[in-house]
């Protein structure tokens, strides 16, 4: 048997672990490099960000394309605040979707971009 | 004639010296009663405040007026969004907004060192200057920052609280350019100084609220409040400074303590051996 070789090694991070870096490292990270101490209204950066992967399976939107919903949470002083940001990460080729009002952008949007809504994307199709 | 010198010298010491026993006296007994050293009237402090703070005041206002332009730039990027409009979208009306807001700035950047420099005595002494900024600053607050700042204000963050306060600052500039406006043209310096401190007192705001946003974040309070607070106070803040004379006129009858202090001031025996000097030495100068 130990021949055979494995198809999910233990070491192997899993889809939802994978999910979480590629957030990370696609909006966490860039966002807290744009931020800096401003002298202007617009919220402080937080002290502390956390990305949470709200749903560890697959859902599929309407075009047939498979995403895992996140959330990431502040934190300014002590306590955190949850869901500060949410959106998804579209697993094959790492999209990342950031919900603003009703309809979700791309993640670009967060990091100064000026991109439109885009329409059904981190919408779970109904299951037939 | 030296011996008449010396002795109109030593009488006049002597009636210096019998004054001043009888004024020691009466400080003692005033002290015995609580009345003339108390520990609160603290004489040279106001003074020296009231010189510090102003020049503070002005030195921060530019600092500050020179930080938000600077940081102001990044809103006429059109090809980016600033870190304000990510937070704020979508609105409503996003066009409207958008144009509301870099015209508010614009304004602003232009407006609030024009009105500092109005403030200075230095362009205050050339009335033709005075008169000619002063008539581009007003309309430039009342043709676009006060107009945009409202359409702005509506989707203010914070909520209803916050837009509030944003509509009374706008209030406040506004009726103030008019009545300092008026006030001018009726040559009443007196009320065309109150409405235009309470003017540049509101535009300090946008210093201000930021410092204080600033603070607050450096000691960890949740940012939400942080917002409410560091706009409402200095609002409110500004138009008690400006009101000051007024609030202190209203409730000097409140502070006893004040008359005691102008009592202290009147008896001081440093007051009255300074003038018995005066006397003595305007004599002995006389006798040489």
């Amino acid at each position: 048997m130990s021949s055979i070789p494995s198809l999910a090694p233990a070491d192997e991070p899993t889809i939802a672990e994978r999910a979480q870096l590629r957030v990370e490292t696609g909006l966490v990270k860039p966002l807290a490099e744009r931020e800096n101490n401003r002298f202007s209204r617009a919220r402080p950066a937080p002290r502390e960000r956390r990305v949470r992967i709200t749903n560890s399976t697959m859902s599929t939107d309407k075009s047939g394309r498979s995403f895992l919903p996140f959330a990431i949470d502040v934190r300014f002083g002590s306590d955190w605040r949850e869901n500060d940001i949410v959106g998804c990460v579209y697993t094959p080729n790492g999209d990342i979707f950031v919900k603003r009002g009703d309809s979700y952008r791309p993640a670009a949007f967060l990091l100064g971009e000026n991109v439109d809504p885009v329409t059904g994307v981190c919408e779970a199709a109904p299951r037939s | 004639m030296c011996g008449l010198v010396r002795l109109a010298t030593e009488t006049v010491a002597g009636v210096a010296d019998r004054s001043l026993i009888g004024v020691r006296s009466m400080v003692v007994t005033a002290a015995a009663r609580n009345l003339l050293f108390d520990p609160s009237v603290l004489v040279d402090v106001p003074g020296f405040l009231a010189r510090l703070l102003p020049r503070f005041f002005w030195i921060s206002m530019w600092v500050g007026s020179a930080l938000i332009t600077a940081s102001s730039v990044a809103y006429f990027d059109f090809a980016t969004l600033p870190p304000f409009v990510i937070e704020k979208l979508p609105v409503r009306f996003e066009t409207l907004w958008l144009a509301s807001l870099r015209i508010h700035v614009a304004s602003a950047s232009l407006s609030f060192p024009l009105c500092l420099l109005l403030m200075t005595r230095w362009l205050q002494r050339r009335p033709a200057w005075h008169r000619t900024i002063g008539r581009f600053a007003c309309g430039l607050v009342l043709a676009a920052l006060v107009p945009s700042g409202v359409v702005v204000a509506f989707d203010a963050k914070g909520g209803n609280v916050v837009t509030a306060g944003f509509l009374l600052s706008a209030a406040i500039v506004a009726g103030g350019t008019v009545l300092g406006v008026l006030a001018a043209r009726q040559r009443d310096l007196a009320s065309h100084r109150r409405a235009m401190r309470h003017v540049v007192g509101q535009m300090s705001v946008a210093v201000a609220s930021r410092a204080l946003i600033v603070c607050f974040d450096f000691v960890g309070l949740d940012p939400d409040i942080a917002y409410i607070v560091a706009l409402w106070g200095p609002v409110l803040g500004a138009v008690a400074v400006v009101e000051r004379p007024a609030l202190e006129r209203t409730f000097s009858s409140f502070k006893p303590i004040q008359h005691v202090g102008g009592m202290f001031r009147e008896a001081s025996p440093l007051a009255i051996r300074l003038r018995i000097r005066n006397v003595v030495d305007s004599v002995a100068r006389t006798g040489r």
